[in-house]
């Protein structure tokens, strides 16, 4: 649900860039990544977690106030000095580039921080659409046949991840990483 | 683009056809035509320096020199993969279903290679970058056991990170052509010819990403614990395209990349990351491979150090470029032979455990030779190839930072002495009990065997086109 509203918002800002440029193969990317991650990611994880009556879990490494301090910390970062260089590349968007490189940080945080798989697919979604929201409001935009091209390497990553992790549930009954502990030779 | 069309038909016809020979039949003739076109692409390349024959593709020499070792491993591997699966079939591992799995996504991961090494865009590259990502991961959990599972989630985890990273990198790198209206479609070339227009700063994080982001997928410590995992639970063929070519294919991308960095902050901020971070792979290896169990994952901790040595190679220029492109080469090749080799001997004793092989030369005594020829050229020994190259790496850092030659020579020396008591361990010693001495199949000496003549053939007399090649390399990258 959470992706889901962060996919829709970040499609919200591909038409302000569909408005700017009023290219048509662009209003064509925008529709594409809506169908993508707004309609086709969430119906995936839903069947899935209805299939094998899934438990989301949100159990983390750190405790919730470490979690939190951390959190505060990294987004301190990012819209510290040390960023500066990559925040102020279009200088009258540095607080919307901020904002990205603090959501690509704290989705970084939690691939890492969280144990269940299912946190780590939205983790690794989220930092994506956190470098997309970057890109955008750092005007770094590529051909719209390029961009088509990533959307489409990131639908392929959605069914791969949710085959994956049926696969996962149906070896180790279970969806926390701590518990998949085969490599140990 | 012929190559494209062989792979794309072939890849079709193991997702329509039911029938197991044509599969096999398609899949030896496709990897054929990719060994043809490879080779008519590096020949091209070697006369006139660049191929480029539509605006989205493009091949430079050491692009051909990769093209050309991918068509020949992957030719190679898929006639081993036809008797190997027909092996695990007869042990009712695998049938027609997953044989047919296998081939196209063989065919899917070979495509994805071929378009990174000669995509013409950064981000194009990306993609096929990523589509090796997703064409490997099935491969990988090829067995469906709870441990190649593993290996394959933490595959696909780690290494999507990693290329996030590399893309936001990647794309920090248009600054240079965002307010001149370039982009669109950004080519390698627009960003060399621009580099002038980019920040330093901004060059330098770029280059931090994309080297920690396409790093991981070279295998490069600290952000290779995916890659013994991986090598070791993937089948054997594969495992010697994942080594002896996937990792090269990821590091050509970096080097792309260092050339427009260099241009921008000078080359002494590449060449002092790309140092600690070849080094730091060496070191790992080193550390690691007394204790290793499995004669995979062997192979697999010396993929991370032959990666190190290339990226050291690059990294100190001038000499140490000549042994770092000598060094993919011979790598990809030996290392192929070697995983193939150790299929077989997976085949004949159903085990990667170095504990559970025992006297491998009698079971399997060519494979073991193969074997053991493989073991002394990966780490170095004379006369082969490797020998050569890591001297030339290694030299090239006496002058410059003579402490990193002394250490990198103490922990070559380190993974010689454990990589030998490893495998003197699995092919001398008692002769096994209830194992059916002698070779399996012909077909499943051939390739590593031709793997290794070959590479003791280019050890000693390199053909001309291939020199050309090589010398354009140490020029573009010196």
């Amino acid at each position: 649900m959470a992706y889901s509203i962060q996919s829709l918002a970040m499609t919200v800002i591909l038409v302000g860039s569909f408005i700017e440029t009023g290219s048509i193969t662009m209003l064509l990317v925008v529709l594409f990544s809506m169908v993508v991650k707004v309609i086709l990611a969430p119906i995936f994880f839903i069947r899935l977690i209805n299939k094998h009556q899934l438990m989301f879990s949100v159990s983390t490494y750190l405790n919730t106030s470490m979690t939190l301090i951390i959190i505060a910390v990294l987004t301190f970062l990012a819209h510290s000095h040390k960023f500066s260089p990559l925040t102020t590349i279009v200088p009258t968007h540095q607080a919307l580039l901020s904002l990205a490189l603090s959501a690509m940080f704290l989705s970084l945080f939690l691939v890492i921080n969280r144990k269940g798989a299912m946190s780590q697919i939205v983790g690794i979604l989220s930092f994506e659409n956190s470098v997309l929201a970057f890109i955008v409001f750092a005007k770094l935009e590529q051909l719209p046949a390029l961009q088509a091209g990533v959307i489409f390497n990131i639908l392929v990553w959605i069914v791969i991840a949710t085959v994956f992790v049926s696969m996962l549930y149906k070896h180790f009954g279970s969806l926390d990483i701590t518990s998949i502990k085969h490599l140990k030779d | 683009m012929l190559i494209i069309i062989a792979l794309i038909a072939t890849t079709l016809i193991c997702v329509v056809l039911r029938y197991r020979t044509v599969v096999e039949f398609f899949s030896a003739v496709a990897s054929c035509v990719v060994l043809l076109g490879s080779s008519v692409v590096a020949f091209k390349v070697s006369n006139s320096g660049v191929y480029a024959p539509f605006t989205f593709f493009s091949v430079d020499s050491l692009g051909a020199i990769l093209l050309l070792v991918t068509g020949f491993i992957y030719c190679l591997t898929t006639i081993y993969s036809i008797q190997y699966l027909h092996q695990e079939s007869a042990k009712k591992i695998v049938g027609l279903t997953r044989v047919r799995q296998y081939f196209a996504l063989l065919n899917l991961f070979v495509m994805a290679m071929i378009l990174a090494i000669t995509a013409n865009s950064p981000v194009l590259a990306w993609i096929a970058i990523e589509a090796t990502t997703l064409s490997t991961a099935f491969l990988i959990s090829f067995y469906n056991k709870p441990s190649a599972m593993e290996a394959a989630w933490k595959y696909l985890i780690i290494n999507s990170i990693g290329l996030l990273l590399g893309f936001f990198g990647t794309l920090l790198y248009f600054t240079a052509i965002s307010q001149l209206g370039l982009l669109g479609f950004a080519s390698w070339q627009t960003l060399i010819d621009n580099a002038i227009h980019l920040d330093p700063l901004i060059a330098k994080i770029a280059f931090i990403f994309v080297l920690i982001g396409y790093g991981t997928k070279v295998g490069l410590a600290p952000m290779h614990t995916w890659l013994p995992d991986a090598h070791s639970k993937a089948p054997a063929p594969i495992s010697a395209l994942l080594s002896g070519v996937l990792l090269n294919v990821a590091f050509i991308i970096v080097l792309r990349f260092k050339v427009i960095t260099d241009l921008v902050v000078g080359q002494h901020f590449s060449q002092i990351i790309l140092i600690v971070f070849g080094v730091l792979s060496i070191l790992i290896a080193a550390l690691i491979i007394f204790t290793q169990k499995n004669y995979k994952r062997l192979l697999a901790y010396s993929s991370i150090e032959n990666m190190g040595i290339i990226t050291l190679g690059f990294g100190l220029g001038g000499l140490g470029v000549l042994g770092a492109t000598l060094h993919i080469i011979y790598h990809a090749l030996i290392k192929s032979a070697l995983f193939l080799s150790a299929g077989t001997i997976f085949l004949k004793y159903s085990s990667t455990k170095i504990a559970k092989i025992n006297s491998a030369i009698t079971a399997l005594p060519v494979t073991s030779v193969l074997f053991l020829i493989g073991v002394l050229a990966i780490t170095g020994a004379p006369p082969f190839g490797i020998f050569l190259s890591k001297i030339l790496v290694v030299t090239a850092s006496i002058k410059i930072y003579p402490f990193v030659s002394w250490l990198v020579l103490g922990l070559i020396a380190i993974l010689f002495v454990g990589f030998f008591r490893h495998t003197t361990a699995m092919v001398f010693g008692d002769k096994p009990d209830g194992i059916k001495l002698g070779e399996i199949n012909t077909w499943l000496v051939i390739p590593p065997m031709t793997l290794i003549l070959v590479a003791l053939y280019l050890s000693f007399s390199p053909p001309q086109f291939l020199l050309i090649l090589i010398n354009n390399v140490v020029l573009n990258f010196k």
